[in-house]
């Protein structure tokens, strides 16, 4: 728009920088925190150490958390994603009413009060006896579905349908259909849902909150239970950099892989 | 031989989704409507006593009306803060929106707990607020920020802003910039073509916003637990609190409540906004 | 195996016999029955909606029959899954898979054939050498022009010589230069391989063309098939005789019967029309603009008066009013007479120019 109001622009560009603030600021502290030579934190720091880190890889309670949490996600994200791709194959090219329940049942987890699904399954898994470390995995599959879904849905549905029947019409029966042209076409959306469903699961506490158990724990919930019962100690300082670190070098791989507008499409 | 190809595709997500999902649901709601027991996890009978219990009791009601207090304070700062916010990024050249967006969508993925660790480390009585402004000599005796509601309000509404902005951004940024432009060429004015045409259109935008914000809100236990303390529980704690408790009857009711608050809402969202009526505004 | 209804003189490559096809309430393809013959070039020719390309789907596999049977070589594919079938296809969009190059996509037939890898790289140099592009075996399909990412998918297409090679309005994406020259290089490529080749096109020209025979159709039904000439000087009903290109449409009444022609009694004049209607009926006769010729107002013939004249470059268009209703001539240039406006003229053609039209089917 070229006329606009010129208290607008001003008001929305000040808006924006406090939001920003707002938003990134508390993330900023916990970094600095972590970086802090002190017992507690000051601001601003007056040195920087690497004291806190080495107690969070020092505490075997934290380095077995991170360890679950890194196993979790790699597992949950790539059967998410499996299953993921299988369902948007099935609904690239269907339409109508059950094409359509089938696609909000595979995104709602991203809208669905997660909690009330931790409560649920711990429910359940109580009632037939699940052992911790698969009941969590498979709660995690679910939360992670609709990522794998979502992405690989759209690619499959950009792609033009002439190409798969160009490939039958040579020759190719489904499975090689899908091998030689539909994965390679679409593994841009596979590998961005695999990444969201990864990081997804490494940060994820509703499910886990009640999915966890005693010597299974994931790093978010050790970080939380630490706050609540032994204060603000900064080695969680350091437990919650590492998460963040793993998450900035996450997005670099999907951006350079992906590129910048898949992602923010993707949303 | 389609038909079998298609088989095979759909049952692994069909099967995940539904013994996973559906069917733990359904099995809640089934366990809300018995009796609570000490031996089991639940009792043999039959009763509706754990949703009249807790419609009736007004320690729950106080709850849930602080609940829907907290939800509101925050959806409405959301979406002061949130929209004027959308609006810049919509109106950002396109390299720059995309890496607005990517912007706001890292600290999405980290973790809650980090975020609200963040704001535990300012507005705790050793806390970076409270540090600074003794430091410039404002106060003399450390504030108590944290452990209430606007404690949690304010956390909880930093965390969800991103989700608003990138709904109403990406909502104004495919907007078919023409319908602005007939706007003014049929004489409206900046302000009036953004009540009439812009905001109308970013409905979908603003409703999907909304929409996610008030859920993800009513269940944001773990923010709400670090920043609200034992002082300021919502609804969602008090689920935490009966399983802890092992009062499963409770628990389901309690979490079926909640789930029929989100739902109301959501039907009053789309019945206010009507998002659907605007499909197709988009280039 | 003999092939149902074919002669072994002449076999049929494709056949389809009383096939169906509804999508939800609307029959797409109602009842279609076409023999193909081996080495021709075969088009389905009409407007959008008539059924023509889900009828070319159902000969690929890409749509199964509700109804009918499908044949090709005289084997009955109709359960079979394209994958299977002994065809191969060029695609409106021309689908060429944006992963692989040029040579990699020309040779995805030939791998799905289990060819082994020396033969597979002959054959496919053959092929491009065949569309003219060897030079261009390595480039990608986005960095192709139309023209040429066209040629390659003809090319994957015939490297694998199928029993028939299906088109799906292939030059519709060409401009027109394009296009009449790749009508001709097809038309010549087809007829170095003896592929027998099934297309589809709602361009008249185009059909008339290329095909050694054209199957008019309108609402998922066969009008009229026949090679190109027939149908265009003998339509059997108006809308046939439209598609094809302008016609003239006269009504009478049958007033007497000669050897193989009537007599039809029309407003301003009387004519001779080859046929067979009983006395007295009535008639719709179409005579084509080209055949149409303008003579000065003391000859015999229809009176008419000239509405309009556009020039066309080879030749000028005539509108003119009639007592049988508007008619228009076109007149060669070369050898134009000199008209104006409001002239009087009285229009005539040759007896068996002139086709008695199916009124049953309108």
């Amino acid at each position: 728009m070229k006329v606009e109001l010129t208290a607008g622009p001003m008001l929305r560009g000040a808006a924006t920088i406090v939001a920003f603030a707002l938003i990134v600021v508390p993330i900023v502290i916990v970094v600095v925190a972590a970086f802090s030579p002190n017992d507690y934190f000051q601001f601003p720091p007056p040195g920087l150490s690497i004291r806190w880190f080495v107690e969070f890889f020092g505490l075997q309670t934290m380095r077995s958390a991170f360890a679950l949490s890194i196993e979790l996600a790699l597992a949950s994200a790539t059967i998410a994603t499996i299953l993921g791709t299988f369902a948007a194959l099935f609904l690239a090219r269907r339409h109508g009413a059950i094409a359509a329940l089938l696609q909000s049942l595979f995104l709602a987890p991203l809208v669905f009060p997660t909690i009330i699904l931790g409560v649920a399954l711990l429910l359940l898994y109580k009632t037939i006896g699940m052992p911790v470390f698969p009941g969590l995995l498979l709660a995690h599959c679910v939360v992670g579905l609709p990522y794998g879904f979502r992405t690989v849905l759209a690619s499959a549905q950009a792609l033009d349908p002439a190409l798969e029947e160009a490939g039958q019409s040579l020759g190719a029966d489904p499975l090689r259909t899908l091998f030689l042209v539909t994965l390679p076409l679409i593994w841009p959306g596979v590998l961005s849902g695999w990444l969201f469903a990864f990081i997804v699961s490494f940060g994820e506490l509703n499910t886990a909150l009640f999915l966890t158990g005693p010597g299974v724990t994931t790093l978010p919930i050790e970080i939380f239970s630490y706050l609540q019962f032994q204060g603000s100690q900064l080695v969680i300082a350091a437990a919650s950099s590492v998460q963040i670190a793993l998450i900035v070098i996450l997005v670099a791989v999907i951006e350079r892989v992906v590129g910048i507008a898949r992602i923010t499409r993707a949303r | 031989m389609k038909s079998a190809w298609g088989w095979f595709l759909l049952t692994p997500p069909l099967v995940l989704a539904l013994v996973f999902f559906v069917v733990p649901l359904v099995y809640l709601f089934w366990v809300s409507l018995h009796a609570s027991s000490t031996s089991e996890l639940y009792g043999a009978a039959l009763t509706l006593r754990n949703y009249t219990d807790v419609l009736g009791d007004s320690f729950y009601l106080t709850i849930v009306r602080r609940t829907l207090g907290v939800a509101a304070v925050i959806l409405g700062l959301c979406l002061v803060i949130g929209y004027p916010v959308a609006y810049f990024v919509a109106l950002l050249p396109v390299r720059r929106r995309m890496l607005a967006i990517l912007l706001l969508l890292f600290p999405l993925m980290v973790s809650n707990v980090v975020r609200a660790y963040g704001w535990v480390s300012l507005l705790e009585r050793r806390g970076v607020v409270n540090t600074t402004l003794r430091d410039l000599h404002l106060i003399d005796a450390p504030l108590d920020l944290l452990y209430t509601p606007s404690a949690v309000v304010i956390a909880l509404m930093t965390i969800l802003l991103p989700y608003m902005v990138i709904s109403i951004a990406n909502t104004l940024a495919a907007l078919d910039r023409r319908y602005q432009e007939a706007a003014q060429a049929l004489g409206a004015s900046p302000l009036r073509t953004f009540l009439h045409v812009t905001l109308p259109l970013s409905t979908p935008g603003v409703a999907s916003g909304t929409l996610l914000v008030f859920l993800l809100t009513l269940s944001a236990y773990v923010t709400i637990t670090l920043l609200g303390g034992p002082r300021s529980k919502l609804l969602v704690s008090l689920v935490y609190d009966s399983v802890t408790a092992f009062q499963w009857p409770r628990a389901a009711a309690l979490a079926f409540v909640l789930l029929a608050l989100a739902l109301a809402f959501t039907g009053l969202i789309l019945a206010l906004l009507r998002p659907g009526r605007v499909q197709g505004a988009a280039r | 195996m003999n092939a149902v209804g074919s002669d072994m003189q002449h076999p049929a490559d494709v056949q389809l016999v009383g096939v169906r096809k509804r999508f939800g309430a609307v029959a797409a393809v109602n009842d279609v029955s076409v023999d193909i013959e081996r080495g021709t070039i075969f088009s389905l020719l009409g407007p959008s909606g008539c059924g023509k390309t889900t009828t070319l789907r159902l000969v690929a596999g890409f749509e199964q029959p509700d109804a009918g049977d499908v044949y090709i070589r005289g084997a009955r594919v109709t359960s079979m899954p394209p994958y299977r079938r002994d065809f191969s296809m060029v695609f409106q969009s021309y689908a060429l898979f944006p992963h692989l190059t040029v040579a990699e996509n020309v040779a995805f037939g030939p791998r799905m054939r289990r060819v082994a890898r020396g033969d597979r790289a002959r054959s496919v140099d053959e092929a491009l050498e065949l569309v003219k592009l060897r030079a261009l075996a390595d480039r990608y399909p986005r960095q192709l022009s139309g023209g040429q990412q066209q040629r390659v998918a003809l090319a994957r297409a015939i490297v694998v010589k199928p029993a028939v090679l299906l088109l799906d309005e292939p030059l519709g994406a060409l401009d027109k230069l394009l296009r009449e020259e790749m009508q001709v290089e097809l038309r010549s490529l087809q007829q170095r391989l003896g592929i027998t080749a099934v297309f589809v096109t709602h361009d008249q020209e185009e059909a008339l063309t290329l095909s050694d025979r054209v199957a008019v159709m309108r609402n998922g039904v066969i009008e009229q098939i026949g090679a190109p000439r027939e149908i265009y000087d003998r339509p059997r009903n108006a809308f046939v005789a439209s598609f094809l290109g302008a016609s003239n449409f006269i009504d009478g009444v049958v007033v007497g019967r000669e050897a193989a022609s009537i007599v039809v009694e029309t407003p301003g004049t009387r004519v001779s029309v080859p046929g067979d209607k009983a006395s007295g009926e009535r008639v719709r006769i179409a005579v084509r603009p080209e055949r149409l010729r303008m003579a000065r107002a003391d000859a015999q013939g229809l009176p008419a008066t000239i509405r309009d004249i556009v020039y066309r470059g080879p030749v000028t268009h005539f509108y003119m009013d009639s007592a049988s209703g508007p008619l228009l001539a076109y007149q060669q240039n070369a050898r134009a007479g000199d008209w104006t406006i409001g002239d009087e003229v009285r229009c005539a053609w040759d007896p068996d120019s002139a086709v008695v039209l199916d009124g049953a089917r309108e």
